[in-house]
């Protein structure tokens, strides 16, 4: 009687998670998996089409599949950023005076808003009045070249929203630099006196101990890029040339502007099949070349 | 266990919250009797929402058994996701007049054909393309309160510097090119710092050609219809003229926002555009110094029966299929109509009116400088050349279609021809996605 008791206090105390869990996440999850077999337009009730959403998806050449391999070329952004947030890392973990400072503004972008860096970024890659063009105009000149211009340019679009995320590297920044401060000293100090430089203690002590940091930050990435959506939403729309379509966008579009939410479940599911490869693949190499500290005792 | 019974107490008061929470949100409103309360959801914020603010004000002072309660700057999918959520409010406006077929064709607004039959109004009270933008499929689904067209604006000043006659602009859209061409201005570098004509928006330009894009007959898209393909050639001119779309983008990615003293036209980065009537009064209120003139849009040489060409757009007004007060909305939407509430909403909205009778209002016309050519856009709003997109239940991605087409033919990508026959493929397949 008692412990039946405290059981149902116990349900009753997670019941406000669960109520959260299973109406407004685990319902809309399945709801979407049912919609995407149907013709669903919002307004009216959905209707089952078994595979054609997704048939006409897989099919579609001008949309889908160009949305599909824009954000796939994103991906060349991981790398870049995994270099650049560790090289940024490595310098301010050196104990020299001010280096508060530093690393609070090195990681100041990472907190902005992503609306207001999109709408500043407009201004800095403005092909004409913009900061960055200002600065590689005269660059430039000597060589005969006039700077890309960026968002107006369908080459020079991802590259620029590449560029502008790089700016914000600082979130990653800050769990590399944890993960380093937690390297032990005597690991170097047995390098050192092993007779190791500091590009040696580097590469065969430091990267392998922070290497979980890495794996957890490239998944993150991975998921992160198939869902790139609010810097495209609000500074380029798709264009110019649908060269900013990504998939999220496209998404929304499906959904919110031409009532195609069959169309749209389906492709959130594609996109969640095509995520777990993504990150089972880096799961599958992981044990190449992440280590773990206790793992081998 | 008196502990026990006090947690049991504070678990049952935890549990009444939660399903308040999951349990819709009923409406607070007190009751007076006789008195009906309606929620009107509009497009219009800021300076635009005190303009609406007025006319609610006037409405509600006039008509007290029915109360008109307005929620500014909501978003077209908010009120689409209340129609689903089957708690729509009794009027809204629609941002984006494309969604109205979709939602006409889904069976989510009220049919007003009956209201607009009983109320006295005539059909020849109205302005033309003011309630066939409001008709899907024969049928009416939304009133229109003031309506939205487009003229050409000039630069006097830059026509001057241009070594052209200021007080004349170009008539065909051939002389439209060739002052574009005129008008645009180069740094030592070889950069625009001023372009002649800002590209229009291509809907305008394919229906300035007498261009099609739904067959009447049918209601199927005409995307690639051979006017629709001269005015992209045409379209593809100007911007060669200019110097190409990527000079072109650039230069226009510069541009500051239209509202307000960054306005493009108003810092003189702009000789010539087609643009709606909200301008002059802008133009007075952000750049009074600014000269400029404002003319009818230049037709296509070998179609001069396009003179007089406008297009237009409009304030759309509708009631949910499930409203609970039908009649007081109706009734809401029957006043707007009247020349009193059209004349309100014009002084201070600058629309023009859609009740032919508010046109003539002498206050719209005289008075401050900028009215005389608000004139003229009330003038051209009259013509029978007066155009606007048709209701589909594709609109949204029909435009969509359009626009990337036109992107494909800026960069040369694509010829017009292509890019068209492109897009009607689509949007064929979409429309018979949808009728099926």
């Amino acid at each position: 009687m008692f412990k039946r008791q405290r059981n149902l206090q116990g349900w009753l105390f997670v019941s406000p998670w669960l109520v959260g869990f299973f109406v407004f996440t685990l319902y809309p999850i399945l709801a979407s998996l049912y919609y995407s077999f149907c013709d669903y337009r919002v307004l009216t009730p959905p209707k089952w089409v078994g595979l054609a959403n997704y048939a006409a998806l897989l099919t579609d050449r001008d949309y889908f599949l160009p949305s599909l391999w824009n954000t796939l070329f994103m991906l060349i952004e991981l790398p870049l950023a995994l270099v650049i947030g560790l090289t940024m890392a490595l310098l301010l973990n050196h104990k020299i005076p001010g280096i508060g400072i530093f690393r609070t503004i090195y990681y100041l972008p990472s907190i902005m808003p992503v609306v207001a860096v999109a709408v500043l970024w407009l201004w800095v890659l403005n092909p004409q009045y913009g900061l960055l063009n200002a600065v590689l105009t005269p660059l430039l000149a000597p060589f005969g070249l006039q700077p890309p211009g960026w968002l107006a340019d369908p080459k020079w679009s991802k590259p620029a929203f590449i560029m502008m995320d790089l700016w914000a590297v600082g979130g990653s920044v800050v769990i590399y630099l944890a993960s380093l401060q937690n390297v032990p000293a005597h690991l170097y100090e047995a390098a050192e006196i092993d007779g190791a430089g500091s590009w040696h203690k580097t590469i065969h002590v430091t990267l392998p101990m922070i290497s979980p940091v890495i794996f957890y930050n490239l998944i993150m990435g991975v998921i992160w890029t198939f869902q790139y959506f609010t810097q495209t939403f609000i500074m380029t729309q798709g264009g110019p040339q649908n060269s900013t379509l990504f998939y999220a966008l496209y998404l929304f579009y499906n959904a919110f502007r031409d009532f195609r939410m069959g169309r749209a479940c389906a492709m959130a599911w594609i996109l969640f099949i095509l995520t777990l490869i993504a990150t089972l693949i880096v799961f599958r190499t992981s044990a190449r070349w992440v280590y773990y500290e206790g793992e081998r005792n | 266990m008196p502990s026990i019974m006090r947690i049991n107490r504070l678990l049952l008061a935890i549990s009444i919250g939660i399903a308040m929470l999951v349990l819709p949100a009923c409406h607070r409103r007190q009751q007076e009797p006789g008195v009906v309360h309606l929620r009107a959801w509009t497009m219009w914020g800021g300076d635009e929402a005190e303009a609406f603010q007025v006319v609610v004000d006037e409405f509600n002072r006039t008509h007290p058994h029915i109360q008109v309660h307005n929620l500014a700057a909501v978003e077209d999918t908010k009120i689409i996701r209340a129609i689903v959520a089957n708690d729509p409010p009794e009027i809204f406006t629609l941002r984006d007049p494309g969604y109205l077929g979709s939602l006409a064709g889904n069976g989510a607004l009220l049919c007003l054909d009956d209201f607009f039959k009983q109320s006295g109004l005539r059909e020849s009270d109205y302005a033309p393309g003011s309630l066939s933008q409001c008709r899907y499929n024969g049928k009416l689904y939304a009133m229109i309160y003031l309506m939205d067209c487009f003229a050409l604006l000039w630069n006097k000043d830059a026509f001057r510097e241009a070594g052209l006659n200021p007080d004349r602009p170009p008539k065909t859209l051939s002389e439209l090119l060739e002052y574009a061409r005129k008008l645009t201005k180069r740094d030592a570098n070889g950069r625009i710092v001023r372009i002649g004509m800002m590209p229009p928006d291509p809907l305008i330009i394919i229906s300035a050609f007498g261009g099609q894009f739904i067959d009447p007959k049918t209601g199927m898209p005409t995307a690639d219809h051979p006017r629709n393909i001269e005015a992209l050639e045409w379209y593809r001119k100007l911007i060669e003229v200019q110097g190409g779309a990527e000079e072109v983008n650039a230069f226009q990615a510069g541009f500051g926002q239209e509202m307000g003293i960054n306005n493009p036209f108003l810092v003189g980065k702009v000789a010539m555009m087609i643009n709606g009537q909200w301008n002059p009064y802008w133009f007075q209120r952000y750049g009074p110094k600014v000269r400029y003139g404002a003319a009818p849009i230049p037709y296509p040489d070998q179609y001069p029966e396009m003179r007089n060409f406008t297009w237009l757009g409009g304030n759309i007004f509708c009631i949910p299929v499930n409203c609970k007060h039908p009649k007081e909305a109706w009734e809401f939407l029957r006043w707007t109509q009247t020349v009193k509430a059209q004349v309100l909403f014009a002084s201070t909205m600058h629309g023009v009116p859609n009740i032919l009778a508010a046109r003539k209002e002498r206050s719209l016309r005289e008075g401050e400088p900028w009215k005389r050519a608000f004139a003229v856009f009330m003038d051209v709003a009259s013509s029978p050349n007066a155009r606007h997109f048709p209701p589909t239940p594709i609109t949204g991605l029909y435009q969509y279609e359009i626009y990337s087409a036109v992107d494909f033919v800026r960069y040369g990508t694509k010829t017009p021809a292509q890019a068209l026959r492109d897009v009607q493929k689509r949007v064929y397949r979409e429309m018979l996605f949808w009728r099926r």
